[in-house]
């Protein structure tokens, strides 16, 4: 990985709860895409990631996915991608209660104004990849470029952005808008 | 104490105590089985009017209006384009049609609804006024007028009046909780669609766009520097008929330069439907022309 050192700093600490090994893998696959340390629960972890159904003392403040019953700072749907629960885990650690936007919620809106930065097509292609997780080099690979102009570009997209790390490049860079017509 | 008559207080009170009173014709109570309440504006002879976001998919609604009479009332149409919802029902009350409100910003508006409480009003200022809008469900809204007015679920789609008595349009809750106003003129132009054929048409190209930066290299062959790249192509959808792909740069319509989603709005109203229309992309590098032939945006 190519983070800058002021990525390192902020990489969380994290522990996944489930119920079984087969959620329990999910879970570690969303903190390593998100760029945090998995650690053990017992290791006092800054913050957990839980699909809510362990019985378990929670050894710091959780963010459940799709859970139906019980406490937690944080709640996403079962389907949250890298960007949601990277941004969730951040803020329950900060002692903060984090709530998804159910879509039916949304009030009438208007078309989104230009967005303030635009991203060229590469960046757009490389953000994408980013979100699913990829290295440097497995970017480098689907788009059939070098990891050299992978670097490039993703140092653009982090002066764009204003993002310090990928996961923050990732979530920043969702809310470029997409419009169907 | 003063004499009554003399205090301006008073006399504004009074007078919109007055205004609201008679507007209270106007307000619709309508009672679905198994939700909220919900409020609508009388429009016109056995004709209600609502906001149609979050609107029940049921059949039949009860309407109760101000004096006590109820109606049986049945969805006619709606338009998540201008969130206008057209109940039909019978024997209603003939309102007089209201003059159109002229909104100035720092104007007052009254806005009235109907809870389980029965009719409330609202007082405000009007916050702020602009032109025309495209809405994210493809509609155009004639004005963009906000309210520095709270509504409840409950109380979006009633009527908002100016303080002489003129019809801005029926309330709205926007993004944020904010409310907006949908103007007269755009649920007159929405009303007859809705109530002949259950639906308004609009244009439909079957793509996602995103605004992009044109590659630097590119710039002087498109003659902009920005885009709207196409990120999906619907199966089948009128995008797909003329051969574009996902990866190619929007810059122009028509031989108009686009670099906004609104601007591309501009070429789907209603009267787009079934025309062809010239699309100049980017692809590959290179300056790319096609025609499409607008298709009919599909119901959500």
């Amino acid at each position: 990985m190519s983070a800058p050192a002021a990525a390192v700093s902020d990489r969380l600490r994290v522990a996944v709860l489930a119920s079984n090994a087969a959620a329990q893998d999910r879970l570690a696959t969303l903190v390593a895409q998100c760029g945090h340390q998995l650690v053990e629960a017992t290791a006092s972890p800054d913050a957990v990631l839980t699909d809510g159904t362990a019985d378990a003392v929670l050894p710091a403040a959780a963010v459940a996915l799709g859970a139906v019953a019980g406490e937690f700072a944080g709640w996403l749907p079962p389907d949250a991608g890298a960007a949601q629960v990277d941004a969730a885990l951040r803020a329950v650690a900060a002692g903060l209660t984090v709530r998804a936007t159910p879509l039916a919620s949304r009030n009438f809106d208007s078309l989104p104004e230009e967005p303030p930065v635009l991203l060229t097509p590469r960046e757009i292609e490389v953000l994408g990849a980013l979100g699913n997780g990829m290295t440097n080099k497995e970017v480098a690979r689907l788009l059939g470029i070098s990891p050299h102009t992978v670097k490039f570009h993703i140092e653009s997209l982090f002066r764009k952005l204003g993002a310090a790390s990928r996961a923050e490049a990732v979530a920043k860079g969702i809310r470029q808008q997409i419009v169907e017509f | 104490m003063a004499d009554t008559a003399e205090n301006p207080l008073i006399s504004l009170s009074q007078a919109m105590a007055e205004r609201a009173r008679l507007a209270r014709f106007l307000v619709a109570g309508i009672a679905v089985p198994g939700h909220r309440m919900r409020s609508g504006t009388l429009w016109r002879k056995d004709v209600v009017v609502a906001s149609e976001q979050r609107f029940p998919d049921a059949g039949d609604a009860q309407v109760t209006m101000a004096d006590g009479s109820a109606f049986t009332a049945r969805v006619a149409g709606r338009d998540p384009g201008t969130n206008v919802v057209a109940l039909t029902l019978d024997g209603s009350p003939d309102p007089a049609p209201l003059p159109a409100g002229e909104p100035q910003p720092g104007g007052l508006a009254l806005a009235l609804g109907a809870d389980d409480a029965g009719i409330s009003v609202r007082l405000g200022v009007i916050r702020s006024v602009g032109p025309s809008w495209h809405s994210r469900a493809g509609g155009r809204i004639d004005r963009r007028i906000t309210l520095d007015i709270g509504v409840t679920r409950s109380e979006e789609g009633g009527p908002v009046l100016d303080p002489g008595g003129g019809l801005f349009g029926i309330s709205t809750l926007g993004p944020r909780g904010r409310v907006l106003v949908i103007p007269a003129s755009t649920v007159e132009t929405v009303l007859e669609p809705l109530l002949s054929k259950g639906r308004v048409e609009r244009g439909w190209l079957g793509l996602a766009l995103q605004p992009v930066l044109v590659p630097e290299a590119l710039q002087a062959e498109a003659g902009q520097s920005q885009g709207l790249m196409v990120m999906s192509v619907s199966k089948d959808g009128p995008a797909a008929q003329a051969n574009l792909h996902t990866g190619d740069i929007l810059v122009k319509i028509a031989g108009e330069s686009v670099t906004s989603p609104t601007a591309v709005a501009q070429y789907l109203g209603p009267d787009s439907v079934g025309k062809q229309v010239e699309l100049h992309l980017i692809r590959a590098d290179k300056p790319f022309s096609t025609a499409v032939i607008v298709g009919i945006r599909p119901d959500r």
